[in-house]
């Protein structure tokens, strides 16, 4: 009862997934876009874990006075206001959008554009020409920033007007121009696509295997410790 | 109203950056509010963007449909209306995410838990086959289709030759790449020379990835700058 229903639960799931989507037939996708319907309304009850774990986290920082617990209100001030002003009222009530446009719209893209300082920081140690393979990063990361400022076909227009006759304009010469974001966009779509192609496949073979291996049963952490 | 959001929005942007100089109370302030608001954002949208439109409306109207039909005034559509009983089982199965909360009824969890999981590998693997392992052996083949003069292609739809040149060193890079990550086989000799250049593929892809992501930021940092130099200082005149 509580590891063999959950076991046959997400067999006949998972099997009644691949067979639908496999099957043409009216009643077959009926099935499929109602399961699917089923996942997405059982879904955002996994929210409930997620919330109760960071109110746990989060009283019991409050209760016992740990170190920066009055942050831990401001917490249960954002959450709850949002939750007051959005669940009665729905997301399109103007104080809710005017929360999400002023107050996490802005802190989210500070917080990524922070990431920004860290990177670079984090970059200028770590990014030392010690290896052949280093190199090939390096050199493939500072294209891919030069291709996409203009300063970088600015720079690279400027060295190509220092060759002969580069100022004639049915020079060869001109066939070269605005060569970084050329250039950096080939890298993008010929070596960097080859490498995220073949990761893509590698990954897609695992999934298929260990998706294989859920359904039979075979692969059973998700149930967890105990009995 | 419109110049006090610029002004909040603002103050915790210079909140966020205030972490730049060290660690700070105005910095953990704008962190714990914005996960508390993040948290209540997801909370509204899955309830009012899934549960709501999905499970709700459907049950209740279904359950008005029960009650038409009881009292015998029955249409198709009342009929049709009916189905949406059968919307009790996965509100059900949801409703067990709070025996977590439980210590003797937790292992209930593991219900809900298994159809989302069966539910999620059956539907990777037709798509994963399809999108990812068909539509990308397609791509990498694709091209060599319109290699001229070998195959009946008009002479404008050909490619050049730079462009078979990417072609040959796309399928390279694949199989490569492919190669190091083939482990059930030793990395010697051949194979490991392969795997070799696969390495530096990866390591192209890691530094184009890297540029990307880096300019990426910038982009969003002179996002932030230009508000508020342009909206935040903008705005004094309006004050003052």
């Amino acid at each position: 009862m509580k590891r063999q229903v959950p076991l046959a639960l997400c067999f006949l799931f998972g099997i009644a997934m691949i067979l639908t989507q496999f099957s043409p037939h009216s009643y077959s996708q009926a099935v499929y876009r109602e399961v699917i319907v089923w996942g997405l309304i059982i879904s955002p009850f996994a929210l409930v874990l997620a919330v109760a774990t960071l109110a746990q986290t989060h009283v019991s920082r409050i209760r016992f006075r740990s170190e920066h617990w009055q942050y831990s209100i401001v917490v249960f001030v954002g959450m709850i206001t949002m939750v007051c002003v959005g669940v009665p009222f729905g997301p399109k009530n103007s104080v809710f959008e005017w929360l999400y446009d002023n107050v996490q719209v802005p802190m989210d893209a500070t917080m990524f554009s922070l990431l920004a300082f860290f990177i670079a920081s984090a970059a200028f140690r770590a990014f030392r020409a010690r290896a052949f393979e280093a190199t090939l990063l390096l050199i493939a990361a500072m294209i891919v920033m030069l291709g996409n400022v203009p300063v970088g076909d600015l720079f690279w227009n400027k060295l190509l007007s220092l060759i002969p006759g580069s100022d004639n304009p049915e020079s060869w010469v001109n066939s070269f121009a605005d060569g970084a974001s050329r250039f950096r966009q080939w890298i993008l779509d010929i070596p960097n696509g080859a490498a995220r192609r073949g990761i893509i496949l590698g990954v897609s073979l695992g999934v298929i295997s260990q998706s294989i291996r859920i359904i039979l049963g075979i692969e059973r952490s998700y149930l967890g410790g105990g009995d | 109203m419109e110049l006090f959001g610029i002004w909040v929005a603002a103050f915790l942007t210079l909140c966020i950056y205030s972490f730049l100089y060290r660690d700070n109370p105005f910095y953990r302030f704008a962190e714990h509010l914005f996960v508390g608001i993040s948290v209540g954002y997801g909370i509204v949208i899955a309830i009012h963007q899934g549960v709501i439109p999905l499970a709700w409306q459907p049950l209740s109207e279904a359950v008005s449909a029960l009650w038409t039909e009881i009292t015998g005034e029955t249409t198709p559509e009342i009929r049709s209306a009916l189905w949406g009983l059968f919307k009790i089982i996965p509100i059900a199965f949801g409703l067990l995410f709070f025996a977590r909360l439980s210590p003797r009824h937790n292992w209930l969890v593991r219900y809900p838990i298994a159809i989302l999981i069966g539910f999620g590998a059956g539907i990777a693997i037709p798509n994963m086959l399809q999108a990812n392992i068909f539509e990308q052996t397609r791509a990498t083949i694709e091209p060599f289709g319109a290699i001229g003069p070998f195959v009946d292609v008009p002479p404008e739809a050909r490619l050049s030759a730079l462009d078979i040149f990417g072609a040959i060193l796309m399928v390279i890079g694949v199989i490569c790449t492919l190669t190091y990550f083939f482990f059930s086989v030793e990395h010697r000799g051949p194979i490991n020379w392969l795997s070799k250049v696969g390495i530096a593929f990866l390591m192209i892809g890691f530094g184009a990835a890297f540029g990307n992501t880096v300019m990426g930021r910038l982009a969003l940092m002179i996002h932030r700058v230009g508000f508020l130099i342009n909206e935040w200082i903008g705005s004094f005149g309006a004050l003052f």
